[in-house]
């Protein structure tokens, strides 16, 4: 009996093409669109060569140092080369500046001057530029002409490697298709309440243990999900090369207790309330979007601010629970913040099954 | 007036997700107002830094950390490693600056001590290494020809506080159209998906086949039952229209009495009336309630994120943005971007706001004639 629940369970599931497209297609499309839109943005956030233009007056001529250093700063071969420069003149440059083409210039007369269209890192980078070939025409005076020297104290950069946060986005979405699951687990439990419909009248009045049937149900659709997430997982990795890092088995732990912990709650929620399917539905949306807003879906800083400021909130959210650990793998060379997260969704995952428990046994109908 | 009744009757079902539409809106536009402020002088952009002093806050040292706390935002976190990684990770600090222990010390002794940095490599993290750099060039300048330190940081504090007079060109309000540019951009996501779920749902209610054949052999000329519920539906998606300009008056304050605030109402009265024929068209094709969700979110999302609703356009991928084209959004969402670079609106500089509108009416003509040619077809019933 159970085999057979289980069998035709899988087939119900399989049958109902709202419930795929949910669980399915639409995290794949899903994050199709965030790969389209997140892929250029951290590359954006580099320092790119800033179109500038030098006011090619007598100042500036007679001005060996400006006019070196702003030579060396736009050359070609320079590896620190900040700018891509245009020696125009005055009104020439009021033009470029009007038409967007450059981000400022430079006008030398008695002190320099830069002229920006709008307040922003291109402007600062120019103004910083000038101010600092102007302290070291100081330096130079100031030492005698000896200038600025090599060695002395000195900066090294230690940072760290998988710094890419656009990565958090496809770790919602992982958590979002964990907990949309329980659509499914929510959806296969209905089958077999009796308040539900007359199929699950039929179940109830049948001489069948209904913790066999129950569990059939929920193995199915545990079966189901994963089926699901390994796609997702294998479409996220291979075509959309979404970094998870390289331990894969705990990356396949961590999924499979996100899953666990969906489908658990959408057999709580089938089974604690009493109403139709579209209520059911509407809940485990509204609780899965609630929480992977709180992790960071809509906007990467949220999970940060909560992190931060109320973290009993993320460690109570599901959502966050496997976002988080997703994130430890990726960033954290240690493991205990993500053996803390898996701990976490395994115990929402108990509590859950408890509360549905505690609902479904040994229950009685007078009349329906 | 019983077909619109009835309209309303089904409207009224459906004004939970407009309500979430409206609640993203301004959660997002009031989230986005309060990071961007507005200035008419230049303002510097500063790095967002963290500096871990592990010397004692004495001389160089102390200048040094006086100096960055002039130049960036200083940020404080508690010295837990776990709280500081995740601050780089988000890009709460750009920069974060070790300064080793012994580092005045052994400035001044020129034992050239290591100031370690770990940065995001972002444009703010690449302006403070800028920054420490050129303290630490000037500093060991100075160190090699000065004997004392008071004397050394003297000649530090006047060489460092030498500025450049930097003078803004342009009178535009850059931060009120910014927030302007942001606030009509992600209406494209509200109004996409308020009016194709809405019209959607109610043209579905609608085609329920025993009221259709109800419909049919009353006594209700079939034309004037088609033109109410088409005007009944412009009638929503002009309401909704109205609504949001509305709201934006509040939230974007003085900007929306000028030019560009009536361009930007003009261009998104357009962008409603073709997303209104958008939802026609979709409700026409579409049999199953069930699939309005999912088409709703495909549509209004893709469309969002494709156009630069969500992510700024110059941040989208050219690749992207080619396809992009297709999509009625996009020409909304390019008008409200060129609107950000626009000083004087009149005839001369809005003609290439004209044609993306002239672009959108084609798009929505396209629609609708779709539209008519699905519904004739599909107008017997077996």
């Amino acid at each position: 009996m159970f085999i057979h629940n289980f069998k035709y369970t899988l087939r119900i599931l399989f049958k109902n093409k709202a419930l795929i497209f949910w669980t399915f297609a639409f995290p794949i499309i899903l994050g199709t669109f965030f790969s389209m839109a997140f892929s250029d943005i951290e590359k954006n956030e580099t320092l790119d060569i800033i179109e500038i233009a030098v006011v090619d007056n007598e100042a500036f001529q007679n001005n060996i140092i400006f006019k070196e250093a702003f030579k060396a700063l736009s050359d070609k071969e320079n590896e620190e080369r900040l700018f891509h420069t245009r020696y125009v003149k005055e009104e020439e440059a009021k033009e470029l500046l009007e038409q967007g083409q450059i981000a400022g210039y430079l006008l030398l007369e008695d002190t320099p001057k830069v002229v920006v269209a709008e307040s922003g890192i291109d402007g600062t980078i120019l103004k910083q530029a000038a101010e600092e070939i102007l302290q070291s025409g100081e330096i130079m005076k100031n030492t005698g002409g000896f200038g600025i020297l090599e060695g002395g104290a000195s900066i090294a950069d230690i940072s760290d490697s998988h710094l890419s946060y656009t990565m958090i986005e496809f770790y919602t979405l992982i958590a979002m298709t964990c907990l949309y699951g329980g659509i499914l687990g929510m959806y296969a439990i209905n089958q077999n309440l009796p308040d539900m419909g007359s199929k699950g009248k039929r179940v109830a009045v049948s001489p069948v243990a209904k913790g066999k049937l129950v569990f059939g149900s929920i193995l199915a659709s545990y079966v189901v999900q994963l089926i699901g997430m390994a796609l997702l997982f294998a479409y996220t990795v291979f075509v959309l090369k979404v970094d998870y890092g390289d331990r894969l088995l705990l990356i396949i732990l961590l999924a499979m207790a996100g899953c666990l912990a969906g489908l658990t709650l959408g057999v709580a929620v089938a089974a604690v309330f009493k109403a139709d399917d579209n209520l059911k539905t509407g809940i485990i949306i509204s609780v899965t979007m609630l929480g992977c807003f709180l992790s960071g879906m809509m906007g990467i800083t949220m999970k940060y601010i909560i992190d931060k400021n109320v973290p009993l909130i993320n460690k109570l959210n599901p959502a966050s629970m496997i976002t988080d650990g997703f994130y430890s793998l990726y960033y954290y060379d240690t493991l205990e913040r993500f053996y803390f997260d898996i701990a976490s969704l395994l115990i929402f995952a108990f509590i859950m099954t408890g509360i549905s428990m505690l609902r479904l046994r040994r229950q009685k109908y007078d009349s329906i | 007036m019983i077909v619109f009744k009835t309209f309303l009757k089904v409207l009224n079902k459906c004004k939970t997700p407009i309500i979430m539409y409206t609640v993203f809106l301004l959660f997002f536009s009031v989230f986005n107002m309060r990071t961007s402020g507005s200035s008419l002088s230049f303002v510097a952009s500063k790095p967002d830094i963290l500096i871990i002093n592990e010397d004692e806050e004495a001389g160089i040292t102390e200048s040094l950390v006086k100096y960055l706390e002039k130049n960036s935002n200083i940020i404080e976190i508690d010295e837990d490693e776990d709280a500081i990684r995740d601050a780089l990770f988000y890009r709460d600090v750009n920069c974060i600056i070790y300064i080793p222990e012994n580092f005045r010390k052994d400035f001044l002794d020129k034992k050239n001590p290591e100031v370690r940095i770990k940065s995001t490599g972002d444009y703010q993290a690449s302006l403070a290494e800028l920054l420490l750099e050129r303290y630490l060039k000037t500093a060991n300048s100075y160190n090699e020809t000065v004997g004392s330190e008071e004397e050394l940081l003297k000649m530090l504090d006047a060489t460092l506080s030498k500025q450049v007079d930097t003078e803004l060109a342009s009178k535009l309000d850059t931060g009120s159209l910014e927030k302007a540019g942001f606030y009509y951009n992600f209406t494209n996501y509200c109004i996409l998906a308020g009016s194709i779920y809405v019209i959607c749902l109610i043209l579905s209610s609608f085609k329920n086949e025993g009221i259709r054949k109800r419909t049919m052999v009353s006594s209700m000329d079939y034309k004037a039952y088609n033109r109410k519920l088409l005007l009944s539906n412009s009638l929503f998606a002009a309401a909704m229209w109205l609504f949001y300009v509305i709201l934006s008056f509040p939230l974007l304050g003085k900007i929306m009495f000028t030019r560009h605030g009536l361009v930007y109402i003009v261009n998104s009265f357009i962008f409603s009336f073709c997303a209104l024929t958008i939802a026609f068209l979709i409700g026409n094709l579409v049999e199953e309630k069930n699939a309005i969700n999912g088409i709703v979110n495909v549509i209004a999302l893709g469309s969002s994120f494709l156009c630069g609703a969500f992510v700024p356009m110059e941040w989208l991928p050219a690749a992207v943005l080619k396809i992009a084209h297709i999509l009625p959004s996009y020409w909304y969402i390019k008008t409200n971007e060129m609107m950000k670079g626009i000083e004087t609106v009149n005839m001369e500089t809005m003609k290439p706001v004209f044609i993306n509108m002239a672009v959108i009416l084609g798009f929505s003509l396209l629609f609708i004639t779709a539209a008519n040619v699905i519904s004739a077809k599909k107008r017997r019933l077996g």
